[in-house]
């Protein structure tokens, strides 16, 4: 049997390593694109892009996240036996930074980052083992209006890199929990009826809440869970027979953020979702997500986790955000099919008219015409090339018209109308 | 409720599944409108027929909303669903099982154990901390014939009605879990076609109690 050309199997050195991709010219200039235009819309927000590392200390980042994420972290050893990870997300190394060398700034801070993260994971699941997050962390500052900037600023990052058509839920990492507590439960049935959420099997939050006795109120609350989610009107009909303080706090917060929210005018698009389901050991306050109709996963997600710092030796209150590059990209190539890679305009030239060809070249790039001379002698005649460097001047097609001249009104000609 | 895209499992769970559908008002279907192909549009969804194992596959990932799976299943995916609804028909037990008149029948587990089963992950988690030392054997269909073989001293099966079990002379030791069909749903479908998936989750949840209610009364 004929071995087939490229075949890492036929040829070992090309094989790739499962749940790593390789983006093609187009793919990757979209990608690219999406990740300048999140940092430029972070940055016109007044958010500092910060430079960190690929690579940390595991006892760093063990510090930051849970068993569960840590499990699914890439680690080895350096040639001095410290053992390392590859981050897995970015929030930690911006903690671990503000601990260590912005300690002293004013607060509060607005950082952003941009890079790839890696995750162990199985190699057949057929997720990403390596992906692009953008994020922005606000340091220090325990006001909702911090909560409401950073889901502004998500909003407008998406519209910015093109992403259209996103719905933001936003809820509290206070709410269930509270709920939960205010019902009367004791602290081994919340703790499996919050594992339960965490799992997402609502089957099994069922089941442990038919072994209580959960008050009416709660109990209908938490059963309808998934449900929970609209405009602020849910608040109110969520608040109805509700006691305890956490989760009154909660809604009260919420109904605060909303008004916020909509002073920013992003209204549009953005849903409570009381029953959201988030890491309740790291997140300490309202909580965002983002879904689009084309993606199985959320674009990015967000929120309060006012004690991450202070394990870092910094207590300060914060909130933030992340996007998700890739899978940004990939409701664009679901809606808009995959991008071409860009068309340069071509330059050919005859003899001896080499040097026009780079000058015409050089220039168009200047206008910000992406051009390539050709590296070899053509006849201009033989050739379809726009652009042709010619004994007797310049020849070029521009909008279907064919034109002889000049340098000067050949660029102006194939650039379109100076200025 | 429009527009949701439904996985349903192949096998055991199929007619089921179907049924249930039908049953709840979701889809006019029956099992042999898949004969013809594995992807059938039904009143505005659409429904496709999938490997059991594939259907937290499919929904994990988007390519599905919601899917219908038996928790036997979920035992051994790591995928990330919402499990909305117990659907309460395909009820199963997951049995640890050991040839009649064995010690081990007996109740005598000392040392070591080889222990024949398609559901390794469940049997990771049912064997953890218990003081015996077991070996699993990954198979992948016909597990009671392995004692027999003397491929294993015991079996942690799936048994609905424990015939094969005794037809293979296996008597059960332990329950290690009981399943039932589950409905699932991807986690941005439950957030982006919430009132879709929340009406498809109320339909089947009332076809489910009503048929449990008949099979109750009868």
């Amino acid at each position: 049997m004929a071995a087939v050309v490229g075949d890492p199997r036929s040829t070992p050195a090309l094989g790739r390593a499962g749940g790593f991709s390789d983006l093609l010219p187009g793919a990757a200039g979209r990608r690219r694109d999406l990740i300048e235009a999140f940092v430029g819309a972070f940055e016109s927000w007044g958010y500092g892009l910060l430079g960190t590392p690929l690579v940390e200390p595991l006892d760093t980042v063990a510090a930051g996240i849970g068993a569960a994420r840590q499990s699914q972290l890439f680690r080895f050893m350096d040639a001095d036996g410290a053992l390392l990870t590859l981050v897995g997300e970015r929030t930690v190394s911006v903690a671990r930074v503000v601990a260590t060398q912005l300690q002293r700034e004013q607060l509060p801070l607005r950082l952003c980052y941009a890079g790839p993260v890696l995750r162990n994971a199985p190699l057949l699941d057929g997720r990403r083992r390596e992906a692009i997050q953008a994020g922005c962390e606000l340091i220090g500052h325990a006001g909702l209006a911090a909560d409401a900037e950073c889901i502004a600023l998500a909003a407008a990052a998406l519209e910015r890199g093109g992403v259209r058509g996103v719905q933001i839920d936003v809820g509290h990492a206070d709410f269930i929990p509270g709920v939960l507590e205010s019902a009367g439960l004791d602290a081994d049935a919340q703790r499996i009826v919050l594992g339960a959420l965490a799992r997402r099997d609502l089957v099994a939050v069922e089941a442990a809440l038919e072994r209580t006795d959960v008050r009416d109120a709660e109990r209908r609350l938490l059963l309808a869970f998934p449900t929970l989610r609209g405009g602020r009107e849910i608040l109110d009909t969520a608040a109805i027979g509700l006691g305890g303080d956490r989760p009154r706090g909660a809604i009260e917060q919420l109904m605060q953020l909303w008004e916020l929210i909509e002073e920013h005018g992003v209204t549009q698009g953005v849903h409570l979702d009381l029953g959201a389901v988030r890491d309740w050991d790291y997140y300490t306050g309202p909580t965002f997500e983002v879904f689009s109709l084309d993606s199985g996963f959320p674009l990015g997600s967000g929120g309060r986790y006012d004690s991450l710092l202070e394990r870092f030796g910094f207590p300060a209150r914060a909130t933030g955000f992340v996007l998700h590059v890739d899978r940004c990209n990939d409701v664009l190539t679901r809606r808009d099919g995959e991008p071409q890679p860009p068309a340069a305009l071509r330059v050919a030239w005859s003899s001896g008219q080499r040097v026009v060809a780079l000058s015409l070249a050089k220039r168009l790039r200047e206008r910000g015409v992406a051009a390539v001379c050709d590296l070899d002698l053509t006849d201009p005649r033989a050739t379809d090339a726009p652009a042709q460097a010619c004994s007797d001047g310049v020849h070029w097609i521009a909008r279907g018209a064919r034109g002889q001249g000049s340098l000067d009104a050949a660029v102006d000609a194939l650039t379109g109308p100076a200025g | 409720m429009k527009g949701l895209r439904i996985a349903l499992p192949a096998g055991t769970l199929f007619d089921g599944a179907c049924d249930l559908l039908r049953s709840a008002g979701v889809a006019r279907i029956d099992a042999a409108v898949f004969d013809r192909s594995l992807r059938v549009e039904e009143s505005g969804n659409a429904l496709i027929k999938v490997r059991p194992a594939d259907v937290p596959v499919y929904v994990e990932m988007g390519a599905a909303d919601c899917g219908v799976v038996g928790k036997d299943v979920l035992w051994e995916s790591a995928r990330d669903c919402y499990e909305l609804v117990d659907l309460r028909f395909g009820a199963c037990r997951l049995v640890l099982a050991a040839p009649e008149g064995a010690a081990l029948a007996r109740g005598d587990w000392s040392g070591s154990l080889r222990v024949a089963t398609k559901y390794p992950e469940s049997a990771r988690r049912f064997f953890a901390g218990m003081a015996v030392t077991v070996e699993l054997i990954r198979l992948n269909g016909a597990v009671e014939l392995a004692p027999a073989a003397g491929l294993a001293d015991a079996v942690l099966d799936i048994t609905a009605t424990g015939q094969t079990l005794r037809a293979n002379h296996l008597v059960e030791i332990a329950e290690a879990g009981s399943s039932t069909a589950r409905l699932i749903a991807n986690q941005a479908a439950l957030k982006t076609r919430s009132d879709s998936v929340n009406t498809l989750a109320a339909a089947l949840r009332r076809a489910a109690d009503s048929v449990r209610g008949a099979e109750g009364a009868a």
